[in-house]
């Protein structure tokens, strides 16, 4: 198993009521197994929120195996100006 | 009280002009064409003339007049800084005395400032902060392109509109507000909503390029076009209490739709999303102001390449390599 932490921003923050989460997961799990957890667990309140994904302040282009001691952060568009 | 080179320049013949700084900093900056006496005690500065006090920036001296309670005395604005600049160049800088003192900006960078051209698209409550802390910066010129109105609602977050503005053009109304911030400013206002067809055009000579609109698909065309002309975009985005800032387009850098690529434009805020303090723009629009200036001066600690999540409910940043 591996732990991993969840900083939460902007639509994820509101959607979950919390800043951080911590998970305990099973090891090969990855950032898109992640977001489906994240999802789930906002009901519907992210159906139409897209996210981009960042491990460990890196942003991740693509569907990465997260790591023990991670740090995600889920990133999703703002538009307000 | 405090005298600028271009006046001291004008008067020098009614002032004793009293060097207080030590043969090192002489060195650096001499006062070439002024006839100066060296402070070598408090007795030095209590001739009964009209007298000038010089170091080599002109903060000491400004606070040796008051902490002294120095009669008839006046600080240089900017030191012998200011002053060797005035005198070789004919330019006074001393204005910005406290922003060149800085190693990391100094004359030099002051001098790129006043010779850059920023575009800021969208004049709402990042728009305004973001022109206000470039005009007193000392850039150039700025290019304001909006086609919208001061509505009443826009009054608790964009400090360049007053009641007295309301249904009057933004543009207009913010030209006016940082004309009185420096004069000097060269401000063009561009009355159109931005868009593919004219954005190209009306973003040629531009230095930086400033996001502050409130929509992805203006986001989207900001980007195609920065990308395209390869002029860097400070982008600002903002969520209840939180915002993200980047620097996008520098030199193949990462842009917006690398950031958020397969965006769909029809994301819409709810009203709930849609409220913000005005303090929040503030901020965020501060950071993008500062952004540019680094950008500008040339000042390698940036944002380029990077997303800066700022939360201000807990003040807390994560900065995010792209």
């Amino acid at each position: 198993m591996i732990n991993v932490k969840v900083k939460c921003f902007s639509q994820v923050k509101y959607a979950l009521g919390v800043d951080v989460l911590t998970f305990e997961l099973d090891e090969n799990t990855t950032s898109i197994d992640l977001e489906k957890i994240i999802r789930k667990k906002a009901g519907k309140k992210l159906n139409n929120v897209p996210l981009r994904i960042a491990i460990n302040q890196k942003y991740q282009k693509e569907e990465t195996i997260l790591q023990d001691a991670d740090e995600v952060v889920f990133i999703p568009p703002v538009q307000g100006g | 009280m405090i005298i600028t080179p271009e006046v001291l320049n004008k008067q020098k013949n009614n002032f004793t002009i009293i060097d207080i700084r030590s043969e090192k900093e002489r060195q650096k900056f001499p006062l070439l064409g002024l006839d100066t006496i060296l402070f070598s005690d408090d007795e030095s500065i209590n001739v009964t003339k009209k007298k000038v006090l010089v170091c080599q920036y002109g903060i000491v001296t400004e606070g040796m007049i008051i902490e002294k309670k120095i009669n008839n005395a006046f600080s240089l604005l900017g030191g012998a800084q200011a002053w060797v600049e005035y005198y070789n160049d004919n330019e006074d800088l001393s204005r910005w005395a406290r922003q060149t003192v800085l190693p990391e900006i100094g004359i030099k960078g002051q001098k790129k400032l006043l010779n850059s051209q920023v575009s800021i698209i969208g004049m709402g409550g990042l728009g305004c902060p973001v022109a206000q802390s470039l005009v007193m910066a000392g850039i150039g010129k700025l290019k304001l392109i909006d086609d919208d109105f001061v509505s009443i609602s826009n009054l608790h977050r964009q400090p360049l509109y007053s009641f007295d503005d309301v249904n009057k053009k933004k543009i207009l109304a913010a030209k006016s507000k940082l004309k009185v911030l420096n004069p000097e400013v060269i401000i063009e206002t561009v009355d159109i909503f931005f868009d593919n067809k004219n954005g190209e055009e009306l973003l040629l000579k531009t230095d930086v390029i400033i996001d502050a609109t409130d929509n992805i698909k203006s986001r989207q065309r900001i980007d195609q076009i920065s990308k395209k002309l390869n002029i860097p975009t400070v982008y600002g985005a903002l969520f209840r209490f939180e915002g993200q800032v980047a620097i996008l387009n520098v030199n193949g850098s990462a842009g917006y739709k690398d950031l958020f690529p397969n965006l769909n434009t029809s994301v819409e805020d709810s009203c709930e999303d849609a409220g913000v303090l005005g303090m929040l723009p503030a901020i965020i629009g501060n950071i993008q102001a500062l952004e540019a200036i680094k950008l500008i001066v040339g000042i390698n600690k940036n944002l380029i390449g990077k997303l800066l999540m700022y939360d201000g409910m807990n003040h807390t940043m994560e900065v995010i390599e792209l």
